[in-house]
């Protein structure tokens, strides 16, 4: 009675996050592994027959190893605009937090507007198209840089804050140059808020639909994301090989959550305590 | 080989006057301390002299080089901050190292100078520890050793102590003596607790307000205060002050007179003081004496009974807080009156302007 007493709000939101979160993840996997006709009744039944490496091999092979490719596009683009994002944001978080000068309101400006104002999509694309980046990868990378930096910019210059100026100071007086005082004492201090960086900005990097769609458009150029637009069509009778599709789309950021999820957690916390 | 030369050093934040005027000179291997009360711009002018702040007028001079525009890393300096600023993600090994590391210095150089320095301050053991796995005492001296390996010829410490507990602050204070006769080097040392002061200072320099009240040994601060901020704040228990009238100016001496006290006679040599002027007395808690006759007279607040020594705090008849130290034990009533005489040649008197009479 007690323990029910104390517990319910505890197992009422389990269960909660249960049906809302995983019945669906359930039902991806479940309606993947399927045989044709039974996932075109797109029910919750158990799989008559299990055709997992069937289908996986199905979706790998369609359209000439889309989805092949389409790993590598995500991969470079993710891993691309996160290396650029961590850089240049710590950077630009830690002059703004450190060295205030007349600029700074103004460059805060920016960054706010940045994570507020939506960005026009067909002006980018004319700008893009008349600096020759339109369908690239690289200028897919700078589009993502550029639509995340504000978000990552705020982060890094919170965590700065945390940091007390004396560190920098000690290290000037130990004879650091200005980009030792950065490379050497500050950024790896503000490692907890990297390994948070790098975790939202590149699930959010690759999952994005929207962007490579508008920016990113043309044959050989498809992100993973992409390939649930493009199979949709294609499968629309095959619901078994487009459910296997999403699987192998929803897997790598899951992973990275899975693994990075302990140190997001004790970094968050770790910049809240004193050194 | 280095002493200091401030010549006339002005600071400010913005609009903000936090350093007016400062002159100072520093020789080679002395023990200075800058002590003076919270926000008097004892930390500011320690950063000026490391060059962590700009000076915004006059000249520092570092051995025989004008430092205002040399980078802190070529003015031959190294320092400790009140908050240690151990580097979390280095080892000690590599904290202390960092700054030969940064220098270039070949490996096996940098290697003998860490250890080295490890050895002295008794960090051997715990050389592949990070700085959060250490005590505050540990870190303080890892700190020091990071100064040390630079070889510095002037060591600045910014309060380095006041984040420690008492009994490690009084160990602390005897090391920070000895390393200072073991390297022979030029220490400044800032704090705001004239107890530090007083034990480790060959010379102190009190502060207040941005400005220089008075330089000199402790002895010297301690027994001839050149103002009523010296002698109020070098001391302790601190200097009782009231304040008293010149009745009659003989040769030699004054005689002066309050309602709370009547008169006392004081010997002076100063032709400073005419009859009729606003003094102020002041007179060490040591100095004062149990005497039924005694001019000094007042209500007991509280009794301190130390065994060796009684400290009474007791109010005037115009309310001024007092104390008196005395030797041996007195048992006093809380409450009761009780009089005290003063050895007239201890006695202090400043003027209207808080100068010094003498
Ligand atoms: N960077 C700064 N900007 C503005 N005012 C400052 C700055 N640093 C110190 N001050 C002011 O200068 C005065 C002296 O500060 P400080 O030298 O730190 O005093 P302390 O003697 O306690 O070490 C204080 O009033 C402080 O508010
Ligand atoms: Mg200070």
């Amino acid at each position: 009675m007690n323990l029910i007493k104390r517990y319910w709000l505890t197992a009422l939101a389990s269960i909660v996050a249960l049906v809302v979160f995983v019945t669906p993840f359930i039902f991806i996997i479940l309606m993947a592994v399927k045989d044709r006709q039974q996932a075109a009744l797109r029910d919750m039944s158990w799989p008559i027959n299990f055709q997992l490496v069937e289908n996986f091999l199905a979706v790998v092979q369609a359209r000439d190893y889309m989805l092949i490719t389409a790993y590598i596009n995500s991969t470079i683009l993710t891993v691309g605009s996160v290396t650029i994002l961590v850089i240049v944001a710590s950077m630009v978080g830690f002059v703004l937090q450190r060295h205030p000068t007349k600029w700074t309101p103004v460059v805060e400006f920016f960054v706010m507007a940045g994570l507020m104002i939506p960005p026009a999509v067909v002006p980018t694309i004319w700008l893009l198209q008349g600096i020759g980046l339109f369908k690239t990868l690289h200028g897919m990378i700078l589009i993502e840089v550029a639509y995340n930096m504000s978000f990552a910019v705020i982060l890094y210059r919170q965590f700065v804050a945390t940091i007390p100026r004396e560190m920098d100071e000690a290290a000037i007086i130990d004879g650091a140059k200005p980009l030792d005082v950065f490379f050497r004492v500050v950024f790896p201090m503000m490692w907890p808020v990297t390994v948070t960086n790098i975790v939202v900005q590149s699930v959010g990097i690759f999952n994005d639909f929207v962007n490579p769609l508008y920016y990113l458009p043309g044959r050989g150029n498809e992100t993973v994301q992409l390939t649930l637009y493009s199979f949709q069509s294609q499968f629309n009778t095959q619901y078994n090989l487009l459910f296997m599709d999403i699987l192998l789309v929803t897997i790598p950021p899951l992973l990275v959550f899975l693994f990075f999820n302990r140190q997001i957690v004790a970094g968050l916390s770790a910049g809240a305590i004193k050194g | 080989m280095a002493g200091l030369n401030l010549k006339n050093l002005y600071k400010s934040f913005g609009a903000v006057e936090v350093i007016k005027g400062v002159d100072l000179d520093i020789d080679h291997g002395e023990f200075v301390v800058f002590v003076g009360p919270s926000g008097c711009g004892k930390s500011t002018l320690l950063r000026m002299i490391a060059g962590l702040e700009n000076i915004t007028e006059g000249e520092l001079f570092i051995g025989e080089t004008l430092c205002n525009n040399v980078e802190p890393r070529d003015r031959g300096i190294a320092m400790v901050f009140q908050s240690y600023a151990l580097y979390p993600h280095m080892t000690v090994y590599d904290n202390i190292g960092f700054g030969l590391k940064l220098a270039r210095a070949p490996k096996e150089e940098r290697d003998r100078k860490v250890r080295e320095a490890a050895r002295m301050l008794q960090l051997e053991p715990l050389l592949d520890r990070k700085p959060g796995q250490l005590s505050g005492g540990q870190r303080q001296r890892v700190a020091i050793g990071r100064a040390i390996v630079r070889q510095p010829e002037v060591f600045l410490f910014d309060e380095p102590l006041s984040n420690l507990d008492a009994a490690l602050r009084v160990s602390m204070r005897q090391e920070l003596t000895k390393l200072h006769h073991d390297l022979d080097a030029t220490m400044i040392y800032v704090t705001h607790d004239q107890v530090e002061a007083m034990t480790m200072a060959d010379k102190i320099v009190v502060l207040n307000g941005g400005v220089v009240q008075q330089v000199g040994a402790p002895i010297d601060l301690y027994q001839d205060p050149a103002n009523l901020f010296v002698a109020g704040f070098i001391g302790s228990p601190k200097m009782n002050f009231i304040e008293v009238t010149a009745k009659t100016v003989g040769k030699g001496e004054v005689l002066v007179q309050s309602d709370v006290i009547g008169e006392i006679s004081v010997p002076l040599n100063s032709d400073r003081v005419k009859t009729g002027d606003k003094l102020t007395l002041g007179i060490r808690p040591h100095a004062l004496s149990r005497s039924d006759d005694g001019p000094f007279s007042g209500q007991v607040e509280l009794v301190e009974r130390l065994g060796n020594e009684t400290v009474v705090n007791f109010t005037l008849s115009n309310g001024s807080a007092w104390m008196a130290v005395l030797d041996g034990d007195e048992p006093l009533k809380l409450g009761s009156e009780v009089r005290f005489s003063a050895d007239v040649g201890a006695i202090c008197l400043f003027d209207a302007a808080e100068r010094r009479i003498r």
